[in-house]
């Protein structure tokens, strides 16, 4: 135990980062809002490429305004380090030294090249939990594949998930965001907290490597399951064994999605529309039923939902408890009144891009609050104070490596 | 079991596939997991298609095998008394207890936090309801697929002025069953740290709106809604999904800089292209996305996708067929790096499941089990650790507790 109690759940776990394709960003800011001490280390010229993606505000691009980069990147500390330089990886060997937990995202090879190979870096400290993320992992015939996000959603099996039924013409389609980002590096973050957990019996820290790839082919829900139990290939347009599980407008424009997953939601949702005829039918028996024949009977559904207003409509289903939801948007979610009272929306001032609301905490803990700290730093913000202060580089050194564009 | 949470036991209350999408990560850790199910109340996933032989059988779902795989099953009704008891006895031999019940409901059925607490004081709990557990909506019912929508996620994706939709998986569930496991997994590492347990309320909604934050900036900096627009991004072009020779057969392809451009026009045989005008710069691209597109797709046309994909790739271009689930199972790079498991399973026999999307060098994680057949630990885990001898176990199996 120690001897004060910490406030914050990882309080104390000192964390760099080196996040350049949105995951290991990802990990290091779940543990960030969680109290960890983040280090993120940027190259210092261009940066993180998440400082050129937006949205800006007023649609003016600046490096210091990016909402993607000023999201992911509360609560971390900023240092610039060009690691093409021996003398920018020796400064990160020596925060490495005294670090829990290193999190990056260069692909293999640049891996490779940079030096961030866990054999050399358990050298420095083999304490330390070191997570790789990479688009296909470190093994394997794909390896040094060039991905984005696109291309690991793809190789993963998502995209081909996405489309409408009967729109074979369309492409499959991505999900918004950069999904595959997110999943590799909470996946990363779940793998690096049991590390650490290890870590407090064995006393060692370890590698650990994760694949994008594979982490959207766990979450694929049933679609590997389909060929490997029945031999069927998943059609792209739209996973729906069951129904309803559909969207439809309503008067006022706004859209509802209709969902009834158990039969008695099912029976609910019938005494609501008052049992109309085509509720009874045998192709409305259950659930699978309605799915085989929804060309069918979508249009009495289409027709019912169509006198309805949106949020009355929501509202009746959910009386009935009946899992129906609006397709809300983005003004829906910051003025609703349940996210309002749960105190989701975080209002933060940044001393360049200006006070906004940010989307705040994914989970309530009882005793260590999540919580916003200090907003995005600035492209090499804290140089001084952690290669200064913490690592001892003295004033006129820290001035020259800036000149040699080291820092 | 093994890996780094080998020791750690969870109370695993949850169903469908939020909370056990959590649970399942601790069980790769090496924690023992506890499934409480029961055959009042069957865990919708067992009731979910693909079953093997096509019809519908409790334990031969390919949905629920997938995301339950090593953790142990034992069946309780705790809508008994007698069941809630013997809940909490599993209670107190664990470190965490998860549940994801609409809001309210494990309060109301006397396996609250502060229920859980009284038996084992240093308990690490997670609640994953689709609301979370205050507010005026926190008693409403969700599912999944249902926070799609909800979350705004649904309003940002679809093609250029089509209308919301769907994302193809139920996103909500897994992304909060991650998020969830993160979250479990710091509270573990406080109370190892402090001796003191403590309560998570998850709302899986605002799970979900924490991975849209790019979406959600945009509305909060400049009051707009972005447009949806399709495989289209503003920082890079091309950067879609093309149509290949074949029916119904596509390749994605995303490029992301001037000079990956200049690769694209040599590899698809038209090297004056990287110098018109219409293209030269990602604004010049941007400008002219129709153009662009048709001429990338006027070259995929004519090729198969992995010919494609791997033209591309051979000069360091991002692209890639959108697997379909076949070409996933039979996909040469997961194969050759392990990452399918096939456990004997009592009723589907070996069957290819998705692994553990990552490798730890020093505590190696593995499914050393299939899914659980409902109830295939009842004699475990009221024999050997809560003690019972078999006639107490079968005068319960009377009753209907172990149901």
């Amino acid at each position: 135990m120690m001897q004060v109690m910490p406030d914050r759940a990882l309080e104390g776990v000192h964390v760099i980062e080196c996040g350049i394709a949105g995951a290991a960003t990802y990990a290091a800011k779940l543990m960030a809002d969680l109290g960890a001490d983040v280090i993120k280390i940027e190259d210092p010229t261009s940066g993180d490429p998440a400082r050129q993606l937006g949205p800006f505000p007023g649609g003016q691009p600046h490096p210091e305004k990016s909402g993607t980069y000023l999201y992911y990147n509360c609560n971390k500390q900023g240092v610039t380090l060009n690691l093409r330089n021996s003398k920018g990886r020796e400064l990160l060997d020596r925060l490495l030294a005294k670090a829990d937990v290193f999190v990056h995202d260069f692909p293999p090879a640049e891996a490779a090249l940079l030096g961030l190979d866990y054999a050399r870096i358990r050298q420095l400290n083999p304490r330390l939990v070191m997570t790789s993320i990479s688009p296909f992992g470190e093994s394997g015939p794909y390896r040094d594949y060039k991905a984005y996000d696109l291309t690991t959603l793809a190789a993963g099996g998502w995209l081909w998930l996405n489309g409408w039924p009967g729109h074979a013409e369309m492409p499959p389609l991505r999900p918004f965001g950069q999904q595959s980002a997110r999943q590799a590096g909470v996946h990363a973050a779940v793998a690096t907290m049991g590390a650490l957990f290890a870590r407090l019996r064995s006393g060692g820290g370890q590698h650990i490597e994760v694949s994008a790839q594979e982490c959207i082919t766990s979450i694929v829900e049933f679609s590997l399951a389909l060929w490997t139990y029945m031999d069927t290939q998943t059609a792209r347009y739209g996973q729906r064994p069951i129904q309803p599980l559909d969207f439809f407008q309503c008067k006022d424009g706004g859209w509802i999605f209709a969902l009834t997953v158990e039969e008695h939601q099912w029976q609910r949702l019938v005494e609501l529309m008052e049992a109309p005829e085509w509720t009874q039918w045998e192709v409305s028996a259950n659930r699978f039923a309605r799915a085989s024949n929804w060309d069918a009977l979508r249009p009495f559904m289409e027709e019912w939902v169509g006198q309805w207003n949106t949020d009355d409509l929501y509202r009746a289903a959910q009386e009935n408890r009946v899992p129906f939801a609006i397709a809300s948007t983005l003004s829906d979610l910051v003025d609703s009144p349940h996210i309002k009272a749960r105190g989701f929306f975080v209002e933060l001032a940044h001393p360049e891009a200006g006070s906004f609301k940010y989307p705040g905490a994914p989970y309530k803990l009882s005793e260590t609050p999540w919580e916003i700290r200090s907003p995005a730093p600035a492209l090499g913000q804290h140089n001084e104070s952690i290669l200064g202060e913490r690592l001892g580089v003295a004033t006129g050194e820290l001035a020259s490596l800036r000149e040699a564009g080291v820092v | 079991m093994s890996g780094p949470l080998d020791g750690v036991r969870v109370a695993d209350f949850t169903w469908v596939w939020a909370g056990p999408t959590c649970t399942l990560q601790l069980a790769h850790m090496g924690a023992e997991v506890i499934r409480m199910e029961s055959m009042r109340r069957v865990c919708t996933l067992r009731m979910l298609p693909p079953w093997l032989g096509g019809q519908p059988a409790l334990n031969r779902s390919g949905y629920f095998n997938q995301y339950n795989q090593g953790k142990r099953s034992i069946q309780l009704d705790i809508s008994k008394p007698e069941g809630r008891e013997l809940a909490k006895r599993i209670v107190a031999m664990s470190d965490i207890a998860a549940e994801n019940f609409a809001g309210g409901v494990s309060a109301r059925l006397g396996l609250g936090y502060e229920d859980l607490r009284k038996v084992k004081q240093d308990i690490v709990m997670i609640s994953m309801s689709g609301y979370g557990q205050t507010g005026p909506d926190s008693s409403f019912v969700s599912y999944g697929p249902a926070q799609v929508p909800l979350s705004g996620m649904s309003a940002l994706t679809g093609y250029a002025g089509w209308s919301p939709m769907h994302v193809g998986l139920s996103y909500g569930d897994p992304n909060a069953g991650l998020h969830a496991a993160f979250a479990v997994l710091s509270a573990l590492l406080y109370r190892e740290r402090t001796g003191k347990g403590q309560y998570i309320d998850m709302s899986q909604w605002e799970s979900t709106m924490a991975v849209l934050g790019e979406g959600i900036m945009a509305y909060t900096m400049n009051g707009t809604q972005p447009a949806r627009n399709g495989n289209r991004v503003d920082h890079m072009a091309p950067h879609g999904v093309f149509r290949c020779e074949g029916e119904d057969r596509w390749v994605s392809i995303a490029c992301g800089s001037d000079e990956e451009w200049r690769s694209v026009c040599q590899v698809i045989g038209r090297p004056t292209l990287a110098e018109d005008p219409r293209f030269r710069s990602l604004g010049d691209r941007k400008a002219n996305e129709d153009e662009l597109d048709a001429i990338v797709e006027e070259w995929t046309l004519t090729q198969e996708p992995f010919e494609v994909a791997n033209r591309l790739q051979s000069v360091g271009i991002a692209a890639f067929p959108p697997l379909v689930n076949r070409e996933i199972a039979e996909d040469p790079h997961l194969n050759a790096r392990g990452f399918f498991v096939e456990k004997e399973h009592p009723e589907v026999g070996v069957r290819k499941h998705a692994g553990i999307p990552w490798r730890m060098s020093e505590t190696p994680c593995e499914v050393w089990r299939a899914a659980p057949v409902m109830g295939q630990d009842n004699d475990y885990v009221f024999g050997e650790l809560l003690g019972m001898s078999s006639q107490e176990i079968a005068d319960l199996v009377d009753r209907q507790i172990i149901n």
